[in-house]
């Protein structure tokens, strides 16, 4: 139930584009769903949008218009479109019908506009109905969980929206329910409105960060296409520059190339240090560190009241130390691949050597508790 | 983790601020369950010796009364002869098997332990020993196949190592790690750096020299009483005296503060440690064992013989035993399943009391 104002901004249409924001005109959609054709020269807006921006349309071989009972094997461009109060219809009813005016639906009598009908996106119009329900709700009913004093208010909050919403969908106490809405919009308008700000900033963020890594990306590829260029350039010249060499000089001929080469190289590889070089992470940081998170409070693995003999001790940085020669002055660090530390060994010797350092050796028998003990271990059964 | 200078001064007066740590030795099993005094040793060893002698007595008796008289038990003496003697076998496995240090030492402190919970009389420590050796690789992580181990040792099969592996780790308590020795003496050695002495005052073969007197001690019921970084520094102070010294003064003013006895106690384990090595260092005369091992054959216990009579009127008993723990199981499930409701039926008064009766002592 919490995470439900995080999808207010899906069924609120306002789904973001991966991409960054080319999508601005009114219809932005109508392009991309070449699929449907259209018989009619008005535009349908709405429909359910899915997460990259899309409408998916349905439609089916067994479509007929309710109305002029016309199907897909007599007109195979029939586009059934639903009206305010879900009932579909055929574009060409519907031109026929609307064109002239507000009109009664021919199915409920209820009075229809032609700009309210909508592509139908499911397959059972009761779900196109909640969807389009639960669009309108989370668009007013916003609130947060942060907006509330405790959790149960919260609560309480979400099960009467959830109330209203099905209200609304089974068509129970329409008046009322409405009456309620225009009360509840009333009296939280301010919250209502500060909250879609909030959104708003939000999906915005979200898009500046997606454009921020698109820019990005680009730059490293560009980045590297000029490097690649670039060596492709120096082997030219050093092709071109051995030639000049075995024309003008009388030295042998594999010196001169081994000497232009090893210059070359030589070149080359200042540049690459020269180079500024931005590793991925680098970036990752650098971006965390622009944005203002909450500082990281430093993790402190183990807290006990057992004293290590941090005291007794003092780890210096090198040993004059034979055994471990070897582990140091392996310098592939195959020794060492399992994560092995010689300053580690050395920390666990020099504690090994203060450890009970200072205990006295017991001396006196021990109590007829601690004999009791003994004798209860020796009569350890033994197993079969 | 590493202290610098200030705050080696500093965190023994921290500490006195607010609780005192324990030192971390304390934690260990070691210090905890295996640390006696040398009289505790021999009342242990002792008691169990007689315990064990009584029990195989009353064996020989239920086997064929009267026999038990001529046997000549051994006693604790002849016991740790006879360990000592396999103690001193594993460093030459270990040397054949090419096992680091850590392993020889890890065994040897197994199969002393063992035998302050068990008799040699009950498990013959040539068994014991590899049992210990191979479980020593294992809880040391240098592990080795068990057909590569038995296939290396003559006359032993897999079956001989691990029947008895669950019996040792039993009788350690399951208490597999091990401060060593050794490990203390490199740290003590490293830690000599730290002082003001040059490299031609502290030779290596200084270090060799007392790592030997340390591989001695592993023969000796040192590490039974002394901490680790005591017979190390006891090894050290037999082959250099004054370096151990300067050592020992260095750590004893370290700890002025928190235990301000450290140099008498370490000054006192140091000439124990000595003495104990001296006297107990050596190698027991192979005669006198074999004489042991010859009686040993004579007095092992009857019930741990195979195709003996004790052996299998133990069996025998072990068996009624579990008989009688299965026909009570059965009963149970019987009379469980025979009540009318699955929820059990309701309780009458009668029943109640009973119940509450039953209920303080119904453990099993």
């Amino acid at each position: 139930m919490a995470s439900r104002p995080n999808v207010g901004g899906w069924l609120m249409g306002k789904t973001i584009k991966k991409g960054g924001g080319a999508t601005t005109s009114a219809h932005p959609t109508r392009s991309s769903t070449p699929q449907v054709q259209s018989t009619s020269t008005t535009v349908f807006g709405g429909g359910v949008k899915d997460p990259s921006g899309r409408i998916s349309e349905y439609s089916s071989m067994d479509d007929q218009c309710p109305v002029c009972k016309s199907d897909r094997y007599l007109n195979p461009k029939l586009r059934l479109l639903v009206s305010a109060c879900y009932h579909k219809m055929c574009e060409s009813c519907i031109d026929r019908l609307f064109t002239l005016g507000p009109a009664p639906c021919p199915i409920c009598q209820r009075t229809l506009r032609k700009l309210a009908f909508t592509p139908q996106t499911f397959e059972d119009l009761t779900v196109e109905k909640e969807v389009a329900v639960r669009r309108r709700i989370a668009k007013e009913f916003n609130k947060r969980r942060d907006d509330f004093p405790d959790l149960r208010a919260y609560n309480d909050y979400l099960q009467e929206v959830e109330d209203l919403t099905f209200n609304l969908i089974n068509d129970i106490d329409v008046p009322q329910t409405e009456a309620r809405i225009a009360q509840y919009r009333a009296e939280n308008a301010a919250l209502i409105e500060l909250n879609i700000q909030r959104e708003e900033q939000y999906a915005q963020a979200l898009k500046e960060q997606e454009e921020y890594e698109r820019q990005e990306k680009e730059q490293r590829a560009a980045e590297a296409r000029r490097e690649q260029e670039e060596a492709r350039e120096e082997r030219e010249r050093e092709r071109r520059q051995i030639i000049d060499r075995l024309e003008t000089s009388n030295k042998d001929a594999a010196t001169v190339i081994a000497k232009t080469r090893a210059e070359t190289q030589k070149k080359s590889s200042a540049r690459a240090a020269v180079a500024p070089f931005r590793s991925n992470s680098q970036l990752l940081r650098s971006r965390a560190a622009q944005s203002s998170t909450v500082p990281d409070v430093p993790h402190v693995p183990l807290q006990d009241d057992w004293d290590a003999y941090e005291g007794m001790y003092t780890l210096r940085d090198n040993y004059d130390d034979p055994p471990s020669e070897a582990v140091r002055r392996d310098r592939e660090g195959i020794m060492r691949a399992g994560g092995y530390r010689v300053e580690e060994a050395w920390e666990r010797a020099l504690r090994c050597a203060v450890a009970g350092l200072e205990m006295a050796p017991l001396t006196s028998v021990a109590g007829d508790s601690d004999m009791d003990k003994l004798r209860e271990v020796q009569d350890l059964p033994t197993p079969a | 983790m590493a202290t610098n200078g200030n705050a080696t001064d500093a965190s023994p007066t921290e500490k006195k601020e607010d609780q005192p740590k324990k030192p971390l030795y304390e934690s260990s099993t070691q210090c905890k369950n295996w640390r006696y005094s040398p009289e505790m040793l021999a009342d242990v060893r002792a008691s169990m010796n007689e315990a064990a002698v009584a029990a195989i007595r009353n064996a020989f008796e239920a086997d064929e009364p009267g026999s038990s008289a001529s046997v000549s038990f051994l006693n604790a003496q002849d016991e740790q002869l006879l360990v000592k003697l396999y103690l001193s076998k594993i460093p030459q496995l270990c040397g054949h098997f090419r096992f680091p240090e850590e392993v020889e030492a890890t065994a040897m402190t197994y199969l002393k332990r063992f035998y302050l919970r068990n008799t040699v009389m009950d498990w013959h420590p040539k068994n014991v020993m590899l049992t210990a050796l191979f479980l020593a690789t294992k809880t040391t992580n240098n592990p080795i196949s068990l057909e590569a181990y038995a296939g290396h040792i003559p006359k032993t099969q897999p079956s001989d190592v691990l029947d008895l592996e669950f019996l040792v780790a039993q009788s350690l308590g399951f208490e597999f790690t091990v401060w060593h020795t050794h490990r203390a003496l490199w740290g003590v050695w490293l830690d000599l750096q730290s002082l003001d002495i040059g490299p031609d005052l502290r030779p290596p073969d200084i270090y060799e020299a007392a790592l030997n007197h340390v591989r001695t001690s592993r023969l000796t019921d040192a590490e039974l009483i002394y901490t680790p970084s005591q017979i190390a520094l006891g090894c050290l102070a037999m082959t250099s005296p004054i370096l151990a010294q300067q050592w020992m003064e260095s750590k004893a003013a370290l700890a002025k503060n928190t235990h301000p006895t450290m140099y008498e106690i370490l000054a006192q384990t140091n000439e124990e440690v000595r003495v104990l090595l001296e006297q107990t260092g050596q190698l027991p005369e192979v005669e006198t064992v074999r004489e042991v091992d010859r009686r040993l054959k004579l007095c092992k216990n009857p019930e741990k013989v195979v195709g003996s009579k004790a052996y299998l009127a133990k069996q025998a008993e072990d068996e009624h035993k579990a008989q009688q723990r299965r026909a009570k199981k059965a009963e149970q499930v019987r009379r469980a399943a025979e009540s009318n409701d699955p929820f059990g039926n309701d309780i009458d008064e009668k029943q109640k009391e009973a119940l509450a009766g039953d209920l303080d002592d119904d453990d099993d």
